[in-house]
């Protein structure tokens, strides 16, 4: 039975702290894989808020992580998102995936980072020096999580 | 029928509130048939109408149209951005 390991974060998020947590925590895994995402700086940018929806948002946290472990077969699934007012540098959110096998781990990680983007409700607003506005959606990360989505359906049929 | 609509983010800017609570006339089963009832007397509800526009039912993200029954919850939401 895999480890779900989900959170949605108010304040620091800690990258190497919850990597360092994973390694060596189960024998039987050869590979950790993780992703940081944080906020890039664009021209007049100051910072970024994440809103997100209470009550909902940590179940479809849950459901990414537990649907790549099962696909994956890993030992642990771990998900970290921020919420609130990051200035740019900060971390936003944090996968990983731990797995007997590389493979996996990565193909994990890739997954769940691609479904975060698309599949848990979060939006984004961008605060500059001359104001702030929503960030659109991107047309590419719909086609990256479409993608597993076809693929997970096909291995279930 | 008794429900509360709430509108998020980019939504929430553009509709000019957070949220309606309404008391809607028999005959609105579903979202579509309360989005139609919503641009008959507001013309900023047009852009519910979206494809992109996601719906939280309750506690539940689900698939459009959804069906609705008294008391619930309806969020409008814009395509999501997180990560």
């Amino acid at each position: 039975m895999a480890r779900i390991d989900t959170a949605i974060i108010e304040t620091d998020l800690d990258p190497a702290a919850e990597l360092a947590a994973l390694a060596g925590r189960h024998d039987s895994d050869g590979g950790i894989a993780s992703f940081t995402g944080q906020v890039r700086a664009e021209p007049g940018l100051l910072a970024l808020e994440l809103e997100h929806y209470p009550g909902v948002t940590g179940k479809a946290l849950d459901t990414i992580a537990q649907t790549a472990a099962r696909r994956w077969k890993l030992s642990t699934a771990v998900i970290r998102h921020r919420a609130g007012r990051m200035p740019v540098g900060t971390p936003i959110v944090f996968v990983a995936a731990s797995a007997p096998h590389r493979r996996e781990a990565l193909d994990a990680v890739s997954y769940m980072i691609d479904m975060l983007k698309t599949e848990a409700p979060f939006w984004k607003r961008a605060h500059t020096q001359t104001g702030s506005n929503w960030i659109e959606a991107v047309a590419d990360d719909r086609k990256a999580a479409d993608f597993w989505m076809d693929q997970i359906a096909s291995e279930d049929a | 029928m008794p429900i509360t609509i709430r509108y998020v983010a980019a939504l929430r800017d553009r509709m000019g509130r957070a949220e309606d609570v309404l008391d809607l006339p028999p005959g609105i089963a579903d979202s579509d048939a309360l989005v139609a009832h919503l641009r008959a007397s507001r013309p900023e509800a047009d852009m519910l109408a979206h494809p992109s526009v996601r719906l939280i039912r309750n506690e539940d993200i689900v698939p459009r149209p959804a069906p609705l029954a008294d008391g619930d919850t309806i969020a409008f939401c814009p395509p999501f951005t997180g990560g």
